[in-house]
């Protein structure tokens, strides 16, 4: 690792860190505005998530009082590892220091903060919470090969599994795999779906206990609790779709040979651009039922064993 | 209508049911109740001649109980719960014996309807305390979700039994909004009753009040001028509009088709506009009163008719999209599935036993405003499905349209509203049903030797229907529930009057 602290150094930290302090709310604000207006209606105002966040930090906080220390430490855990996962993740084309991050860190890290999640549900023993559990794993277990996969067939045909050489836009054996690139950003995006519990795995809006998946999990937590538990789960939105976006610029050839603030300014939009195409698939899909979703995660599957046969035809080559 | 009053014994009773009530006949069940706590009381309906029935059959009054029905007649389970809730006559053998709608803070003895003594020797065989069904076995999880819900919906607790991600068994109690309808219509002068009435569910004040006055109007023995029954027509056809709009649209937010809903909240408030043209109210209260309707102007007539022509146009593409969407259609397929001899066992009407192909609208066999001279065809669908049901209501929201608006043209000029007598005659029965956008509605009225009304018993077509969801649910997933019980849309005002 090569820390180099000069005060240039520090400001571009400083940047990164606001951007993607500040991004998440709103890129949920956009998901929301864009549903809205598919249904004709003028919406809710782009930053209201920042206000429902701001409003819940000034509510008291009920706690169950079967809980233990484990629903009350929850949230600020998955929140910290998803900012170190911020730090990590190739989500943007632009990083302020060179840091190596290792696929299974990545792919762990998620995978922890969902370990989390789920015991805060099930500490709290109610019903809901233990079938949005149930329900969160068994999601997990489909998705989580799709995710593996598709990153890990970029890594074997770069020779390392540090994504953020992967990701760097100079690993030169990968500039000329736009399919590659093209196919496992579309896995990851569909796999993202599932993860982030989004339509069609799962209704964000809905207000039917009995047919949550993450929500159902956080039925128990309030104020100050559900504002980190609900920002946390913006910051995954933002670090998932940021990494299947960053596969879908790799794709463009162009963007291999550009400058640096083109490159930047082209992640940001490419994730709003992702954000406003959740919104139009939430809004014209239904939610699956149950028992169809693994069809459904079958897409997200056949993507990234296509991507393994592709990694498979270049290494032997 | 004719209605036949019959003295009947009990013994009799059984025999009689057991015959009229089989698979091929072409009777049904309307109410079964008491009136006063000394006989019990069977309405017993046939749809394809347009007559009812009534059967009284006295009770002992120191045995206080009778030979269950039940268990040869399932659809008697409720009747037989609420009728020993509201006046203690016991069913003997009732398989699952329990309260029905009132609570553990009622006091033990209190049976509200009733107002002949109770027998020295009675003894409440029936703790206040409430048990469910208990299913049992490795992995089997009870969820009890309730009487509190998350959206803005009428209480009432649903205790599932489930295996996994599957519903062994659903037991529903309702009865959180019990408010004495019934007793406080005997209460009130009759002139003033038909605002309690249409009280008894707001969602179905119009049918409410129709059925009121029509019960009061054979009471009385009058008939009201053509021009009020023309408009109470309509206006029984708006709510049915407005209604099935909203419950499509609710099925759209369901499934996570949030346009369709949201364009269904929008057209279900211009229907809502129409009901406020022809009565002054968006919910159509205070609108029809025994002996007539309020007057309407002919110029909102012409308003109405225009609106349900581009209503028509408004609603086509909006249906058009859901009913072309492969995913919902698929969403909805072969889940809830209600099989048409459970609904024909269970006595089920309206919407849900439509969608399982019983063809039984009342609008075409019981006299109700311009039915069934002017009423629509039958909707039906064979699926007994979530499907089966939105196509029914889809189906009946274009029969509604089109009918509105053969009504409006047909309306002649007239009187809205007659005068009627002071006093109701003495010891007469009164009977009014009407087919509200939930399905058969029943009022019956008895009057007592002074004319003042004595018993007045009312059946949602919510009534028979919870039943169906507790069947329709069985063996699915628990994340299929809410949007199986939203395509019934049962009310629970209804039931627990």
């Amino acid at each position: 690792m090569n820390f180099n602290f000069n005060f240039h150094t520090m400001l571009e930290t400083l940047g990164f860190t606001a951007t993607f302090l500040f991004l998440p709310p709103l890129i949920v604000g956009v998901i929301r505005k864009t549903k809205a207006r598919f249904q004709n209606r003028i919406g809710a105002p782009l930053l209201q998530p920042y206000y429902d966040l701001f409003k819940l930090l000034s509510k008291s906080e009920t706690i169950s009082k079967h809980t233990s220390w484990i629903f009350r430490s929850t949230a600020a855990v998955n929140l910290s590892m998803l900012i170190i996962l911020a730090y990590l993740a190739p989500w943007t084309s632009f990083r302020p220091f060179a840091m190596s991050s290792d696929l299974f860190l990545v792919i762990y890290l998620l995978a922890l903060t969902r370990f989390f999640t789920v015991l805060s549900a099930l500490d709290a023993g109610s019903a809901f919470g233990g079938f949005g559990a149930s329900r969160e794993v068994t999601l997990a277990l489909l998705v989580e090969p799709s995710v593996i996969l598709c990153l890990a067939s970029l890594g074997s045909i770069s020779q390392s599994s540090d994504l953020a050489f992967v990701f760097s836009f100079k690993n030169i054996e990968l500039l000329n795999q736009p399919g590659l690139w093209f196919i496992s950003g579309c896995g990851l995006f569909l796999a993202s779906l599932v993860e982030l519990s989004r339509m069609p795995a799962d209704d964000p809006t809905t207000h039917l206990e009995l047919t949550m998946v993450h929500e159902a999990m956080i039925l128990e937590n309030s104020a100050a609790n559900l504002a980190l538990v609900e920002y946390a789960h913006f910051l995954k939105i933002l670090i998932l779709l940021g990494i299947s976006s960053q596969c879908l610029l790799h794709a463009v050839p162009y963007f291999w040979h550009t400058t640096e603030l083109i490159r930047a300014s082209a992640s940001i939009g490419c994730i709003i651009l992702m954000a406003v195409s959740i919104a139009v698939i939430e809004s014209v899909a239904v939610k699956l039922r149950w028992t169809k979703l693994p069809e459904f995660i079958a897409y997200s599957v056949a993507m990234s064993i296509f991507c393994v046969f592709i990694a498979l035809g270049k290494n032997l080559n | 209508m004719k209605l036949e009053r019959l003295e009947m014994p009990l013994d009799e009773l059984h025999d009689k049911l057991a015959r009229t009530l089989t698979k091929n006949s072409n009777k049904r069940l309307g109410l079964f109740t008491s009136i006063d706590g000394g006989q019990l009381v069977t309405l017993l309906l046939d749809p394809k001649d347009g007559t009812a029935e009534l059967l009284i059959s006295p009770l002992e009054l120191e045995r206080n109980k009778y030979r269950s029905l039940t268990p040869h007649l399932a659809q008697f389970h409720w009747f037989e719960r609420a009728l020993f809730d509201f006046f203690g006559i016991v069913p003997d053998g009732h398989p699952r014996f329990k309260h029905l709608l009132l609570h553990e803070e009622y006091e033990a003895d209190f049976f509200p309807l009733r107002k002949i003594a109770l027998p020295e020797n009675f003894e409440n065989v029936l703790p206040r305390r409430y048990e469910f069904l208990e299913v049992k076995g490795e992995g089997v999880y009870e969820l009890p979700v309730g009487p509190i819900h998350a959206g803005v919906i009428e209480p009432g607790h649903f205790r599932f039994s489930c295996f996994g991600e599957t519903i062994v068994n659903l037991e529903i109690r309702l009865g959180w909004v019990h408010r004495g309808v019934e007793k406080r219509l005997t209460e009130v002068p009759w002139q003033k009753a038909h605002f309690v009435a249409e009280a008894a569910a707001s969602d179905t004040a119009c049918a409410n009040a129709f059925a009121h006055a029509i019960a009061i109007e054979s009471i009385l023995g009058v008939t009201v001028s053509e021009r009020a029954q023309y408009l109470r027509s309509i206006a029984l056809e708006l709510e049915r509009l407005a209604m099935h709009i909203i419950d499509v649209g609710g099925i759209g937010t369901d499934i996570g088709l949030l346009g369709i809903s949201s364009a269904m909240g929008r057209l279900r408030g211009k229907a809502l506009g129409l009901a406020d043209l022809i009565s002054g109210s968006r919910f159509l209260r205070g609108f029809i009163s025994p002996g007539g309707v309020r007057p309407v102007s002919e110029r909102n007539l012409s308003e109405i008719k225009a609106g349900v022509i581009s209503l028509r146009k408004d609603l086509a593409p909006v249906i058009q999209i859901l009913s072309e969407n492969q995913m919902a259609t698929e969403r909805m397929k072969d889940i809830g599935k209600l099989s048409r001899s459970l609904a024909h066992e269970f006595g089920m009407v309206g919407i849900l036993a439509r969608a399982c192909g019983i063809e039984y609208d009342s609008r075409l066999s019981f006299k109700q405003g311009k039915f069934p001279e002017l009423a629509p065809s039958i909707v039906t669908e064979l699926g007994g499905d979530i499907l089966a049901r939105t196509r029914v209501r889809i189906g009946e929201i274009a029969t509604t349209l089109d009918t509105i608006e053969k009504l409006v043209d047909g309306c002649p000029h007239g009187e809205e509203k007659m005068v009627l007598p002071e006093k109701l005659p003495a010891n007469a029965t009164g009977l009014g049903i009407v087919e509200a956008f939930r399905g058969e509605l029943i009022h019956l009225i008895f009057t007592d030797e002074a004319g003042n009304i004595s018993r007045y018993s009312i059946k949602d077509p919510s009534f028979q229907n919870w039943t169906a969801i507790s069947i329709a649910i069985r063996e699915n997933l628990i994340a299929d529930f809410p949007l199986c019980n939203k395509s019934m849309a049962l009310s629970y005002s209804g039931n627990d009057l």
